[in-house]
């Protein structure tokens, strides 16, 4: 099952994109994704409904956040009540040891994304600040990208031994689908998200 | 100055710091339309029974403060347009009256590949003489590397 786990709609405040117009792009270009996940900037979209969706486009459309931290910006899968209750998603500069722990504690996970970005990016931070206990896996394929943005994610995971996974960060509708992550089995839910992204086995691709 | 985003944010979020009073001439209405290339004879023909103004003409308006007066001072030089989103709720005719209301209806920031930026939401709200919302502005504002 290939999903883009990175995208952006009208719920963030810097996206343009309606998540009615992401299905039917991915529909109308033959798009080889399975579906996608939702991660609006410094929140989680609790209230959005897309089950029709999903059953009128055949996709699988997930719900996640991407949340800033001290060492850059983390994705967050797997968000469940108690996080939303305890988590503050629109603080800037959240400590990351913390939000990954805290986030495994709840029973998602936590991944720093782009973070071949310089200055701003993992690889930066912790060529800085020195390394942060918890991470497993990493974005080291975005469609937001620049340059060799990527090749430092992707080099920076092999040499810390962490998995990758892919997703565009599109925020615009036909940003999406320039990157993804395959899974070696069908995915669900958000909670089956997290659950693969435990078992390993999956890659980041990029098309183009 | 010290204040964090959340302080900044707890203080003057939502804070109605400006009110103004004006009237939408046709002339303007039809060389804005023109200028955004309008065609709809609604907007770019004053003979048309249904003319008005284009559904972002209260853009053109600016209130006679940018922020409150008591907000903190930073350097203007960081401060870049964002740009704005207006909400239309009803038409716009010539001769109208509008009276425009100004608030920070929003504070808060992020971190981008430039480091961190404080946004402010800067509201401007236009009512009719009959009190009924005509339309709402929302100008995002910039401050690189936030108050500091």
């Amino acid at each position: 099952m290939i999903l883009d786990l990175h995208n952006h709609s009208v719920a963030s405040d810097d996206a343009r994109a309606r998540v009615e117009n992401y299905c039917q792009w991915i529909r109308r270009r033959e798009l080889p994704l399975d579906g996608f996940v939702l991660t609006e900037h410094r929140q989680f979209d609790a209230a959005s409904d897309y089950r029709r969706l999903e059953d009128e486009f055949g996709l699988r459309i997930l719900k996640g956040s991407e949340v800033e931290t001290d060492y850059g910006h983390v994705l967050v899968f797997g968000v469940n009540e108690a996080m939303q209750r305890a988590f503050d998603f629109g603080r800037i500069g959240l400590p990351l040891a913390g939000v990954l722990e805290f986030v495994k504690r709840c029973g998602g996970v936590a991944v720093p994304c782009h973070p071949g970005r310089p200055r701003v990016g993992l690889v930066a931070h912790v060529a800085a600040r020195g390394p942060v206990e918890g991470v497993s896996i990493i974005e080291t394929r975005n469609g937001g990208s620049r340059g060799s943005e990527d090749a430092e994610s992707i080099a920076f995971a092999e040499r810390c031994g962490y998995a990758a996974i892919g997703g565009s960060d599109a925020h615009i509708v036909s940003h999406i689908g320039r990157c993804a992550t395959r899974f070696p089995r069908a995915i669900r839910d958000e909670a089956d998200l997290v659950a693969a992204l435990g078992e390993g086995g999956f890659e980041a691709i990029r098309w183009g | 100055m010290g204040m964090t985003a959340q302080e900044v944010k707890a203080r003057w979020a939502g804070t109605v710091f400006d009110r103004v009073e004006v009237e939408a001439r046709g002339e303007d209405m039809l060389e804005f339309a023109l200028a955004c290339g309008e065609t709809d004879p609604r907007y770019v023909d004053p003979a048309h029974p249904d003319f008005q103004a284009p559904v972002n003409f209260t853009t053109v308006y600016h209130g006679a403060r940018m922020l409150p007066d008591d907000f903190p001072n930073f350097d203007l030089r960081r401060m870049i347009d964002a740009g704005k989103a207006v909400e239309w709720k009803r038409p716009l005719r010539p001769g109208e009256r509008l009276g425009a209301q100004s608030s920070l209806y929003d504070i808060y920031e992020k971190t981008g590949r430039s480091g961190v930026m404080l946004f402010l939401v800067h509201r401007m709200e236009f009512r009719n003489p009959r009190e009924e919302l005509v339309a709402v502005v929302d100008w995002r504002l910039t401050i690189r590397g936030g108050l500091e």
